[in-house]
């Protein structure tokens, strides 16, 4: 609790600060950056592109007088020659790259740039938070023991409801004999045929009955909507609609398999070297990448003995880098509470995702959790309708592009498929396969016919699909 | 009475005014008299409807409120050669004792679920067997040894380390007392090195290799005529005569896959006008495999076969003028035969075959002398070229026997065999094997003997396993892993090198015999061989083709001219009235398969018993119309035979073609431990006698007794599933059911077209015959009620099958095959007894000819997939239809389970799942009937391991439906697939079934009979005249053709 509340408050705290320092040129320093900052420096300030992040980069020359900082903005490159150590640093590490000099940013452009770059990295700071302490109030546990207070309530229940039909019985009974009628008494068959114990009796069964068939139309994949939580929260809408990566180049098989199949680790690993925070998450989820396959963020290698790492080891290189990039990113040179508490809950975050149930590793595969499960009675083959269908995977996937977190968004039902294959056209003329189908080529050519749909070549039936 | 104004009424009580009426007609509905007791609920209809909305309601909302979380694991570091979803294949060898295969396995993210056979082998050359199909099954054994230990007193494992366990081993090696490692054949090159690593570090080493079934007298037999203990290839396809003196050569002797292929070449009717078929003559007593494809069977006493080879010798001597011999006498007919026999072989001298399947020694040089006089050594008999698949002696075991009796073993290290089962004295054994100090066993299963042994260091399965094999002089293999190990076993190899403290071991590296077998390779067979210059490329062709072949360098023998024919020596022939003969099974051999339930429920091909070994006795003709058993037994009867004083309880299954006489027996029943196999059958070992240190299949004498019960379980496929034989007898015009009156002599008896037989030099008047058939066939199947279908088969493939009933020799590994692609439950004893056997393809056997020795036509029978199929007319729910390709389809999730379809179908090819047999659905009831759960065992495919077998792109069905054949629907879906992606037309290889890519003879082709190129429309078009459609005469058009079988008696 404490800790939720104290996450909501970093966030203020943070804004805070930044509004104290804020001299109203902020816009000026976004618009000064973007035309002769963003060609080489991240806009994220956390990610080295050809130069390096500026997010920390005050610190970074807090041990310096602030003019200097102006010089090297100015002529990076006469600072080097002139042997300034944190320009010669600079050099050591990025060499050969050079940057620009930029003779014309006055002291004051140039703090607005500054002051800009502070201002992104508070924000994302700040936004990362929030989706932590969010995580944290939706993470409900299951409970599976529930189930027998249940089925000990409603045997209570039942005891109860006989003992209170005996009872008006008796009442009745009294209430008879006072009239001078004689008592009767039912018997335990009576009372159970009565009209409102068979009423009840048909109601359970309903609700079972109905409960019963949701439930198994759950399980053979008809759960349209359906949109769990995923134990890293991976934004296609980011991958697929921004950076607009290929579907395909992720999802490699659904080209020559059945299955689209989704990604390991080491797809995951051939941006991720390189962008190692999000740009809403900061290190929150792209660190649950690392921990899956042993990556070190901070030596930029993999862990040769990875396997065999204790999760005490595990947690503090992560802890580690996550709170040097906090630091880093806040203009921190220790880490103060607030970075420790994210620190903390990001590894938290990690833990949650990647600890595996039997063998209790951080290590290993992200069990992310299925949304699209077909019955298992239905055969599907992506590559029959992404490589030779050439269906675009949106056709039945939705607008992925635009998912932050992805749901199903077709029914899966049969009745859908079938409706397709109707009124697909199969690419007839360009593939030689279809050769063979002598007669509707003829009759293409002929005019008696103007498409070959799905449903001609055999579409809709049973052993196409069930098999 | 009084007037009233109004004039109607509508009662009594009306007219009355009573108080009753005036209170009902108050109200319209009278809810009082609805109501029961006071005290209980009484609801109105509205009432109890809203209810019912609201609970369905709420259960909607509720259902759908905890949807069960399905996890999506991916790889952490996703294998390059890895797809999910796509099959991999890796060449490989199925090698076990005396059995070899080149296989591919078919693996599915990391599962071998599919063997295939590997066509680069020229051994093998694609075809496959039915134990090697098996294979994959035997990995997820859930009876396998799980980890190394120490065997306490009950058999019970106690875990040890693998490196405590070397400690101790090594401790006890060290000591320096006798030791003997007890094999089967070690066809490997790379572990006999590691073997003699081990001997080079242990001097008092010895290794006693014995096969569970012997080959040592012709092995001793070919030492003593040509100076080469090996056995040569023998060259069936260039024989125009074969005569085979009780030798299995199809079934089970030397090579069989290898000689199948050969002998069907010469089998297939290649033209009509010169059909080149060769002639096979069988001596044997009891129907072997072999023998019911011969064209004549001269039936003998099993203790004859001495006489019958010195009466062919003396017919063949005599006419190459060589000295005759005076042989034991030999039985008026079989005599006959052999004479017939010997004119044919004298005729097409160099061009023929003796082949001798005794382990008798004398009969074996015998018999080589007949082949050397008929200039058939060096010519279909090829000495340079040997096969390494029999290398045992069972002397050497006998010998070891009395070495461990008298104390002189200090260790004794058993590799891949199973001594206490396997020898007739395994009693003897197993009072020396005890006065062992230590015993290490390398099995994976704990068998008979392991449990005798004081350690247990399992080895690897063989597709865990790296390794070699050389089958035949200059044909290599490799055998490469398919799967990690599932249990913690290591691989016999390294363990011994281990022990050897071989400084040829890399011990860091991760699998050290891998590297081990790859230096071997880089310094042996790399050598052997000029196209690959370097080693890596070397070793990865090796490995990426599975086999690597030296061109062999011919070699010529000649007979040692001072061997001299002692006809003493040869088997005499007994005096007691009943003789009994021992044969190797096709599926379980002498129990190294006996636990492995899809060859224990693959049906024996002659006699079609499953679960066991059966007595088959002969079938005699009580002079009034009828056959029956002898002595009057029925299929399934116990009897108590006694063989050598030794007693066993034996059913009994009737068998054509058994010498009167004898009886014959399976070995391989009656396993004690290791496996599901236990307590299926009799273990007939310790009846075979022991002749001159080699063991003998057979028994001089044998006592039967009557009957003394009957088998309640007795599992006999054969009448099962038959197509609906009746026919009339012609005296009282009575309709017969063929079946039960003549013991499953089927085919003579039938008027309808199953089977057409003929003689090989009738071909023009069984051209004429199927012709007439064919109108005949045709006229009825004009007058029709179906509509033309022309145009919905016309465009697209459409799916057909060929099966040439020549080349078919009834082996089963087509069965097997369907078995493992289709995921078809294995049933257990008890179900297959109650008809309810799951496969979808049967190998029907059919008698025709002599009553007394008739010939046998094997038809393999599966869904025929009938353009007018009887039944998709009659499923009431639609659940059987016929797809556009001309396939029969099979919805399991529409069926209802009525089984009329199966009903319906003239061919009986529709299985029903009486029960649970895979655990599919969620009743459990079934389960404790289908195998013996009281014993603890747990109903096949419901335990995980068992399951990953399964082929995950079929579907398992559950309870309640129909199921069958679906010409490997999801083959042809990938071949579909395959050629689309490719944009091409589709070809032969795309699309090959199960049953074809599984057959050593190549008698079925599978393809697309709207593409005249394809296969199987040249295959019809070629057999055009000898080709037919089972029933044709009915209009179901069936899409599988067969040919007529031709003999050549």
């Amino acid at each position: 609790m404490l800790l939720k509340r104290f996450c909501r408050i970093v966030p203020f705290f943070t804004l805070a600060v930044s509004l104290l320092q804020a001299a109203p040129n902020v816009e000026e320093g976004k618009s000064l950056f973007m035309a002769n900052c963003a060609s080489c420096h991240s806009r994220d300030m956390k990610t080295n592109l050809t130069g390096p992040a500026l997010g920390g980069v005050e610190e970074r020359w807090a041990a310096y007088p602030r003019e200097d900082l102006y010089k090297w903005i100015r002529a990076s490159q006469a600072m080097i020659q002139s042997g300034h150590p944190r320009a010669v640093e600079l050099w050591n590490q990025w060499k050969p790259t050079l940057m620009n000099n930029f003779p014309g940013l006055t002291d004051d452009q140039i703090e607005s740039i500054l002051l800009y770059v502070n201002d992104v990295v508070n924000k994302a700071a700040a936004g990362s938070q929030a989706s932590q302490s969010g995580q944290q109030v939706t993470a409900a546990q299951k409970d599976d023991s529930s189930f027998w207070i249940f089925v000990g309530i409603a045997v209570v229940l039942g005891l109860l409801s006989f003992a209170l039909m005996r009872i008006v019985d008796n009442l009745q009974n009294l209430a008879r004999v006072q009239a001078g009628q004689p008592p009767v008494r039912r018997t335990l068959g009576q009372m159970l045929t009565t009209k409102g114990s068979i009423a009840f009796g048909v109601f359970a069964a309903t609700l079972i009955f109905g409960y019963k068939t949701v439930d198994n139309a759950t399980r053979m994949g008809r759960q349209q909507g359906y949109q769990p939580e995923q134990p890293i929260a991976f934004s296609h809408a980011l991958h697929a609609g921004t950076v607009k990566i290929d579907c395909q180049y992720c999802h490699d098989s659904a080209r020559r398999s059945k299955h689209a199949s989704i990604p390991g680790a080491n797809t995951c690993m051939n941006c991720h070297t390189v962008v190692k925070k999000g740009a809403v998450s900061g290190t929150a989820e792209i660190t649950k990448i690392y921990a899956s396959i042993g990556y070190d963020p901070i030596a930029n290698k993999y862990i040769p003995d990875y396997e065999n790492w204790t999760e005490k080891q595990i947690e503090e290189l992560y802890k580690k880098w996550i709170g040097q990039e906090y630091m880093a990113d806040n203009g921190l040179v220790t880490l103060n509470d607030a970075g420790r508490m994210v620190v903390e809950t990001q590894w938290e975050g990690i833990v949650k995702a990647l600890k595996n149930d039997s063998n209790g590793k951080i290590q290993g595969p992200i069990e992310w959790v299925r949304i699209h499960n077909l019955a298992d009675h239905a055969y599907f083959n992506h590559a029959q309708h992404v490589a030779v269908g050439q269906v675009a995977c949106q056709q039945c996937h939705g607008p992925v592009e635009q998912m932050e977190e992805v749901y199903q968004y077709s029914t899966l039902g049969m009745g859908w498929c079938i409706n397709c294959h109707r009124q697909t056209e199969v690419k007839f003329k360009d593939n030689d396969y279809y050769q063979q189908y002598a007669r509707y080529h003829e009759e293409l050519k002929s005019g008696k016919r103007d498409k070959v749909t799905v449903a001609d070549i055999g579409g809709l039936e049973c052993q196409k699909c069930h098999y | 009475m009084q007037h009233q104004d109004n004039g109607i009424w509508v009662s009594a009580d009306d007219l009355n005014r009573e108080e009753t009426f005036l209170k009902s007609a108050e109200k319209e509905f009278l809810l009082e008299d609805l109501a029961e007791a006071p005290g209980s609920w009484t609801p109105s209809r509205r009432d109890f409807l809203k209810l019912m909305g609201f609970g369905l309601g709420a259960a909607t909302v509720a259902a759908s409120c905890e949807i069960p979380m399905r996890k999506a694991i991916p790889y952490v570091v996703k294998p390059d050669a890895i797809v999910p979803g796509v099959a991999n294949y890796y060449a490989s060898s199925f090698v076990n004792g005396s059995d070899y295969c080149a296989v591919l396995v078919k693996t599915r993210e990391g599962r071998p679920i599919k063997i295939e056979g590997n066509t680069l082998s020229s051994v093998t050359a694609g075809g496959t067997s039915a134990r090697a199909q098996a294979l994959v099954l035997s990995l997820y054994d859930t009876r396998r040894l799980k980890h190394p230990g120490k065997i306490e007193e009950g058999g019970e494992l106690k875990k040890l380390s693998w490196k405590d366990l070397d400690e101790r081993i090594k401790g006890q090696l060290q000591l320096g007392g006798n030791i003997r490692i007890i094999t089967h054949t070690i066809i490997s090159p790379t572990a006999q090195k590691a073997l003699s690593e081990f001997v080079a570090k242990y001097p008092n080493t010895r290794v006693v290799t014995y096969d569970p079934v012997s080959h040592a007298a012709l092995l001793a037999a070919n030492q003593a005529c040509f100076g080469v203990r090996g056995i040569p290839t023998y060259k069936f396809a260039e024989a125009d005569v074969i005569v085979s003196f009780g030798a299995d050569f199809l079934g089970t002797w030397v090579s069989p896959i290898e000689h199948a292929r050969a002998y069907a070449s010469r089998r297939k009717i290649q033209s009509l006008d010169k059909p080149a078929m060769s002639r096979h003559y069988q001596v044997e007593s009891h129907m072997s495999l072999t023998g019911s494809n011969a064209d004549m069977r001269i039936q003998i006493r099993p203790s004859e076969m001495g006489a019958a080879i010195c009466a062919l010798y003396n017919e063949v001597a005599q006419y190459a003028g060589a000295p005759t011999i005076s042989g034991p006498a030999l039985n008026e007919k079989a005599k006959a035969g052999i004479k017939k026999a010997a004119a044919d072989l004298i005729s097409l001298r160099g061009r023929s075959l003796v082949v001798c399947g005794t382990n008798n020694v004398m009969e074996q040089i015998i018999v080589n002398k007949i082949n050397d006089l008929l200039g058939n050594i060096n010519n279909t008999i090829d000495f340079s070229v040997l096969n390494n698949l029999h290398q045992g002696d069972e002397r050497d075991m006998m010998r070891l026997i009395g070495e461990m009796d008298a104390g002189q073993v200090a260790i004794a290290i058993v590799w891949g065999a199973n001594p206490a089962y396997e020898l007739p004295n395994a009693d003897k054994f197993k009072a020396a094997f005890a006065k062992v100090n230590t015993r290490i066993s390398f099995s994976g299963v704990m068998d008979e003997t392991t449990a005798l042994c004081t350690y247990a260091a399992p080895a690897h399965h063989l597709l865990e396993s790296w390794g070699d094999a050389e089958p035949k002089t200059g044909h290599y293999s490799l055998i490469q892993p398919t799967i990690a190990p599932l249990f913690d076993t290591r691989q016999a190899e390294l363990s011994l090198l281990e022990w050897a403290e071989s400084p040829n071991l890399n011990r860091e590296d991760e699998q050290p015999y891998y590297q081990y077998l790859k230096s071997h390779w880089a310094t042996e067979m790399r050598a052997k061989q000029s196209k690959y210059s370097t080693g890596a490329a070397f070793w990865d062709m090796s490995l990426h083709d599975g086999v690597f072949e030296v061109p062999p360098t011919p070699r010529t023998v000649s007979f040692n001219p001072g061997i001299s024919l002692n006809a003493a020596s040869v088997t005499q022939p007994g005096s007691a009235p009943v003789e009994i003969a021992f044969y190797e099974a096709i599926n379980i051999g002498n129990g190294q398969y006996a636990h492995n339930p899809w060859l224990q429920e693959m049906p024996d091909p002659v006699n079609r018993t499953v679960w066991g070994n059966y007595l088959s006795i002969p079938v005699e003709w009580d002079g009034n119309k009828k056959m029956t058993g002898w002595m009057g037994l029925q299929d399934g009867d116990k009897v108590e035979v006694e063989v050598n004083g030794k007693k066993h309880i034996c059913t009994v299954v009737r068998t054509f073609g058994q010498t009167p006489g004898t009886v014959a027996i399976a070995l391989g029943g009656g396993r004690e431990s290791g496996g599901c196999g236990v307590g299926y059958g009799v273990n007939v070992n310790p009846w075979l006698p022991i002749e001159g240190g080699f063991i003998q299949y057979f028994a001089k004498e044998v006592k039967v007794s009557g009957k003394i019960g009957a088998e309640k379980n007795f599992a006999c496929v054969q009448h099962h599933h038959t197509m609906g034989l009746a026919a009339k007898d012609e005296k009282s015009g009575q309709v017969i059911n063929a079946d039960e009156q003549v013991l499953a002599y089927q085919g003579s008896l039938t008027d309808r077209s199953i089977i057409f037989q003929a003689h090989v030099n009738d071909l023009p008047k069984l051209r004429e015959k199927l012709a007439d058939f064919h109108k005949h066939a045709g006229h009825l199947n004009e007058q029709t009620l179906y509509p033309d279908r022309t145009d919905f088969f016309g465009t697209g493939p459409k799916w057909g099958m060929f099966i040439d009933m020549n080349a078919c020799i009834g082996c089963g590994a087509c069965q097997v095959a369907c078995v493992s692609e289709n995921n078809v439950p294995v049933v257990g004893k008890n179900e297959v007894g109650r008809h309810h056997e799951m496969t979808w393809l049967r190998i029907d056997r059919y008698y025709y000819g002599d009553l007394d020795n008739p010939k046998v036509v094997y038809q393999p029978m599966m869904c025929q997939h009938c353009d007018n199929a009887p039944c998709e007319n009659v499923c009431p729910v639609n659940a059987t239809n016929h797809s556009a390709e001309g396939i029969n389809q099979m919805a399991y999730n529409r069926c209802i389970g009525t089984r009329y379809c199966a009903n319906n179908c003239p061919y009986k090819v529709r299985r029903f799942n009486w029960l649970d047999y895979t655990t599919a659905d969620t009743f459990p009831a079934n389960e404790e009937r289908l195998f013996r759960v009281e014993e603890g065992d747990i109903p096949f495919y419901a335990d995980n391991l068992v399951r990953m077998v399964l082929n995950p792109d079929v579907t398992v069905r559950s309870r309640g439906v129909i199921e069958k054949c679906s010409f490997c629907i999801q083959r042809i879906q990938e071949g579909k697939l395959t050629a689309k992606r490719e944009g091409r037309p589709l070809e032969d290889n795309d699309v090959r079934s199960a049953c074809q890519t599984a057959c050593p003879t190549g008698a079925i082709v599978f393809g697309n009979l709207n593409n005249p190129n394809s296969a199987v429309s040249q295959a019809i078009r070629k057999h055009e005249e000898l080709a037919y459609q089972v029933l044709e005469e009915i209009n179901v058009r069936p899409g599988v053709r067969y040919s007529a079988k031709i003999y050549n008696s």
